[in-house]
């Protein structure tokens, strides 16, 4: 089967979608590695310092690489279902913690 | 390596696109952020003797800090005990109006006769004016207007490194190690621009994403705490309330060189409130590690006992965790190794600059139109668009350089060191816009090849003018001011700048003369004039 042809001429719902769906996507990614790992959340240990620090590698690298979805609605569904799935599993943990 | 050509296409016009819309304030950034690398010698070379250049000595600065407390009341709260005074911080004592350094800044000494001597004198204003424009893109807007933009300026930025690096990547092996010089100079452009591009990438990762964080740190804090549970640990509370006096400043030295000998203090930040009662930080270097500030770090001390309680962000003595958020820092300002790595920042600096303003020019070569086959007896319009884009590009880089020159070079010619520190910084800002502004629109009126020529001639006479003004100080009595040491430095490299300055005018003029009608160098009224030529001309040297 023949790969479908990307083009930038849909650029603003793919960049959409790594704007804002990319934003709390990276913000989850870094609720996981304070859950889950070492890192803290807060403004003065370093632990903390770090996860602020983390958000503008994973942002960008979300915004770099948004384009390779096909469209913007994929691009959403991919990006929404990946916040849902790890927002679900923080806040999940959270309850089940708590 | 093998990249789907329809993913290769798709990054090219996001690069494209990207690049059009952030490049001229990317240039800005850079320009201006290569001339921070040396803020220090700038801000010597730039700043007056000082009225008073008698300091307290050290051992009476506590007669020092009680007769300004006394008359100042409200420098209690916040002040700082330089250790060496100098041109950059010139006095023993010194406090702002404002909360964190805000407002005026007012500077102390204790006369011969012991008596309080107060001014607000400050260091040349030239130095914050090239920083601010460095942070702030150019736009000297609010800061929390410009903040945003940058931040977002910064993201875009880094979406040009990873699409420039996948369209590069097919022909990286046939493309990356050659430089093709020859007759199709826009080849030899877009080499040029792909080996600045890669060879500094990771520089420039670093940039774009340091940058990120500077512009976005407040929402990043702010979206993680609202989101995220918090599970931070508090600052550890230490609470000290000596009933003895304080250290003085001599003692405090002393007992930083016994504890940590590697770390230079310069500067003792005493700062009072009512839940802490006094506390002391201590800002100071360590040329072998790098510093969270862009010249210092800082040590917790205990102003009672001298001893060091918080090294979270003291050069050398932090911990791992601190260490690497630190790095972040330090790999932005090229703080650590001393002058080898501030050279070459500078000059990776330069090199961005250049990647900006090859990648404007190349982007209009590559959408202007090209005489069609067939129809040479037909004259081409190109488009408003990029005529518009063309003119701006020459007139806001070129514009840059002269306007940073000229307001350096004015430093030495106004004698502002008196009317304080704001109306000196408006001063250098309104020198630096003018020039600016004046260059966008000559960009306009003679289009962009002509302009060039004209503002790349007008760069090197305002870069020319920073070692003039210090040639006149020397030798008319009475004119300006020379430091020595490194503020050569600076007449040094301003004179190689302008230098090259008039050898890239003289290329340009020798390309606008030869370009093909469709290029952006091409200049119709040298050769509208003689129809037949332009056929000949341009078999000649399109390609």
């Amino acid at each position: 089967m023949k790969p479908p042809v990307l083009s930038s001429r849909n650029w603003f719902g793919k960049a959409g979608a790594g704007a804002v769906a990319g934003f709390f996507l990276a913000l989850a990614i870094c609720g996981m590695l304070v859950q889950f790992g070492p890192l803290e959340i807060g403004f003065f240990s370093a632990r903390a310092q770090l996860t602020m620090w983390l958000m503008a590698p994973l942002w960008a690298l979300i915004l770099s690489f948004c384009f390779l979805f096909h469209n913007g609605a994929r691009a959403w569904t991919w990006l929404g279902g990946a916040n849902l799935l790890l927002w679900g599993l923080l806040y999940g943990s959270r309850l089940l913690m708590a | 390596m093998k990249i789907r050509s329809d993913i290769v296409r798709m990054y090219r016009d996001i690069h494209s696109w990207v690049g059009i819309v952030c490049g001229l304030a990317l240039f800005i950034a850079f320009y201006a952020g290569s001339i921070t690398m040396f803020e220090a010698p700038l801000q010597r070379w730039a700043s007056a003797p000082m009225s008073i250049s008698e300091h307290t000595p050290l051992e009476k600065t506590p007669e020092l800090v009680e007769k300004v407390l006394a008359e100042y009341p409200k420098a209690a709260i916040n002040y700082e005990i330089t250790l060496e005074p100098g041109i950059e911080r010139p006095a023993r004592m010194s406090w702002s109006s404002g909360p964190r350094g805000s407002g005026t800044t007012y500077y102390a000494e204790l006369g011969e006769d012991g008596s309080l001597q107060v001014h607000s004198e400050g260091p040349s204003a030239v130095g914050q004016l090239v920083d601010d424009l460095h942070r702030q893109i150019g736009i000297l807007i609010d800061h929390d207007i410009a903040m945003p933009i940058m931040g977002t300026i910064s993201l875009l930025y880094f979406i040009a490194l990873v699409s420039g690096v996948i369209v590069l990547l097919p022909t990286l092996v046939k493309d990356l190690f050659i430089l093709r010089i020859g007759k199709n100079l826009k080849r030899m452009w877009l080499d040029l621009h792909n080996a600045l591009g890669l060879f500094s990438l990771p520089f420039h990762i670093i940039m774009a994403l340091t940058a990120v964080v500077f512009a976005f740190h407040d929402q990043f804090y702010g979206a993680q705490g609202a989101l995220l549970e918090k599970n931070g640990r508090a600052p550890a509370e230490v609470q000290v309330q000596h009933h003895q006096p304080p250290l003085n400043p001599q003692q405090i030295v002393a007992r930083l060189q016994e504890q940590a000998p590697g770390f230079e203090p310069i500067y003792l930040n005493y700062h009072f409130d009512k839940d802490h009662g006094l506390e002391m930080r201590v800002a100071g270097s360590n040329s072998r590690y790098g510093m969270r500030g862009a010249t210092f770090g800082y040590a917790g001390v205990d102003p009672f006992t001298g001893d060091i309680t918080v090294t979270s962000y003291m050069p050398g003595e932090q911990d791992g965790w601190f260490a690497t958020v630190t790095s972040f820092f330090a790999l932005h300002f090229g703080n650590f190794g001393g002058n080898p790595v501030r050279w070459a920042y500078f000059l990776l600096g330069l090199a961005g600059a250049v990647l900006f303003y090859t990648g404007n020019l190349l982007w209009i070569e590559t959408h202007r139109k090209k005489r069609r086959k067939g129809y040479e007896h037909l004259g081409v319009t190109q488009t408003r668009a990029s005529k518009i884009l063309g003119a701006l590009t020459v007139g806001v880089c070129l514009g840059c350089i002269a306007g940073i020159s000229t307001t350096i070079a004015a430093a030495k010619l106004l004698p502002l060191r008196a009317i304080g520190a704001d109306a000196m910084f408006t001063w250098h800002s309104g020198i630096y816009y003018g020039v600016f502004i004046l260059a966008i629109a000559w960009a306009f009126v003679r289009g962009a090849a002509s302009g060039a020529v004209d503002l790349l001639y007008a760069s090197a006479v305002a870069t020319l003018l920073i070692p003039l003004v210090s040639l006149l100080s020397a030798l008319v009595p009475g004119f300006g001011w020379n430091h020595g040491g490194s503020g050569y430095l600076i007449d040094l490299v301003a004179a190689v700048g302008a230098v090259s300055f008039v050898f890239l005018a003289q290329k340009t003029r020798k390309r606008i003369h030869s370009a093909p009608e469709y290029s952006i160098w091409y200049v119709a009224d040298v050769l509208s004039t003689k129809p037949d030529t332009i056929g000949k001309m341009e078999a000649s040297t399109a390609k």
